[in-house]
């Protein structure tokens, strides 16, 4: 408004339009004949104080102000509207004042902000009534949820989320969390497992280094015997550390720690190095090891955990493999799938037992006798899971009286 | 009594406006004249629409509505002196 009344005003007192006082005066009456919304105000005064020009009644005082600007109260059909008003002075002692009825742009001011204010408070109610809508909605959805944490949280870890046949998001977050339950618990009693196994597995280990070891103390006869009971001793002792040391491994390849480790390798170069490696050891048992081997098998994963594995399974083969008897390892190429499989003809196992190898420190009743962990299938087993493979038992000949077992180690080769 | 006591520093401190509100003199039924004449002194008063509007306006002037026939009799103006280049 301001700007409008600065540039009317210097079009007023231009030169070239009004060159005197007289066309200044024609140019104002002019100006207000035309002023349809009739906002105008206009007072030109002579030097004398007589009024040349305009539509305001007088010169207010406030206009002898020094400010140029003044806004006064103007009163238009009985009503109080407002003034906006600048003050020139023209050449010869002349004064003139210029302005605009702003009572118009005010109320307009005033609605717009009137209308602004209902429109917020009535999208703030709406938000509010909206929010608090949403969240008894989620509060109802999630109830079921905060129950099972809050059960679980308390120590009942067999409450699971209820849900509901709606299968939305809510049901998906409820899946999830089950989901996760569920391997919790399963690891959970993976861990009791372990504990219970190691504490009935190691205990006798340790007993019986305890009890040669106090033999030794009663009745060694001299400084020999005692360092050979001694030596016996430590490498008990050290039995047990291996013991500890492989269900730390299998630990570790089950909580996918190697997975980093993981990277394109052909194992069949390496299984030809085992072969030769573990074909000696088997002559030196009078036994025969035999290799049927392809010339490639490139697969993605841990090279040295995949050749650990294998090594467990001719280990298992040839401890279980009579005289005479022959260990086969085999691998082969499917697409998509490298099997790598160890038979031996040993007494194989029934049905029962071969559901349960695999477990730590699960030994069929046949190999009480012989030495070991329980832990080398254990190890297979979480290698093949780490890989997202599998492992299978089957008999080498089925049928006969002495079967013989197969393992097969399948890896998928992406 | 204590409310105007405690009125007192405020009614001090706001200054007192003695002067009366600008009045307007072309919200007059003299002006109304004024323009009215205006438009008969143009060329193309006797055109339709210019004579429609300053008839009307005219009449509103005369039934009392003094602003809304001024801003008739202006627009009468203009189209006048619109058309009359």
């Amino acid at each position: 408004m301001d700007a409008a009344i600065r540039a009317d005003a210097a079009a007023l007192t231009d030169r070239r339009r009004t060159p005197s006082i007289e066309a200044l005066a024609d140019t104002i009456e002019d100006r207000l004949a035309l002023d349809v919304q009739g906002e105008a105000l206009y007072l030109l005064l002579a030097p004398d104080g007589k009024k040349l020009a305009g539509n305001l009644e007088n010169w207010p005082s406030e206009a002898n102000a020094e400010q140029p600007w003044i806004r006064m109260p103007l009163l238009r059909d009985g009503l109080v509207s407002e003034a906006r008003i600048l003050r020139l002075d023209v050449d010869g002692g002349h004064r003139l004042l210029v302005g605009r009825d702003v009572a118009e742009k005010l109320r307009l001011r005033g609605l717009l902000s009137e209308g602004i204010a209902w429109a917020a408070s009535a999208s703030a109610a709406i938000a509010l009534f909206g929010a608090w809508g949403l969240r008894r909605a989620l509060e109802r959805r999630m109830a079921p949820v905060y129950g099972t944490a809050e059960a679980i949280a308390a120590g009942n870890l067999s409450q699971r989320v209820p849900l509901s046949d709606r299968d939305d998001e809510f049901d998906r977050l409820g899946r999830t969390m089950n989901a996760m339950l569920d391997r919790i618990a399963q690891l959970m009693e993976g861990v009791r497992g372990v504990s219970d196994a190691i504490a009935h597995d190691l205990r006798t280990p340790i007993a019986r280094a305890r009890a040669k070891l106090e033999e030794a103390l009663a009745g060694a006869r001299d400084e020999e015997a005692l360092r050979a009971a001694v030596e016996q001793g430590i490498a008990d002792l050290d039995g047990i550390a291996r013991v500890f040391q492989a269900v730390l491994r299998i630990a570790e390849v089950e909580a996918g720690a190697r997975r980093a480790a993981f990277a394109p390798v052909d194992l069949a170069p390496a299984l030809a190095d085992v072969a030769e490696l573990y074909g000696a050891v088997a002559e030196a048992r009078e036994q025969k090891l035999v290799a049927d081997l392809p010339t490639s098998l490139p697969i993605v994963g841990d090279r040295d955990l995949l050749m650990q594995a294998v090594v467990n399974l001719l280990d298992n083969a040839l401890k279980f493999t009579p005289e005479g008897g022959s260990v086969r390892l085999s691998a082969e190429m499917s697409p998509g799938l490298v099997e790598i499989a160890v038979a031996d003809d040993g007494p194989g196992l029934p049905p029962e037992d071969k559901a349960r190898a695999g477990e730590r420190f699960f030994r069929a009743d046949a190999a009480r006798s012989t030495p070991g962990s329980g832990l080398g299938l254990s190890l297979v087993r979480a290698v093949a899971a780490l890989h997202g493979g599998g492992v299978a038992l089957g008999d080498t000949h089925p049928g006969e009286a002495r079967p013989g077992l197969t393992v097969t180690l399948r890896l998928p080769v992406g | 009594m204590r409310l105007s006591v405690a009125l007192l520093p405020l009614m001090l401190a706001t200054p007192v406006r003695a002067e009366p509100p600008l009045s307007v003199t072309t919200d007059s039924s003299a002006y109304c004249e004024e323009l009215a004449i205006r438009v008969t002194n143009q060329p193309a008063a006797r055109q339709d629409a210019v004579r429609n509007l300053a008839e009307e306006g005219q009449r509103l002037c005369d039934t009392g509505h003094v602003r809304t026939g001024i801003a008739k009799l202006r627009r009468a103006l203009r189209a006048a002196q619109g058309m009359g280049g």
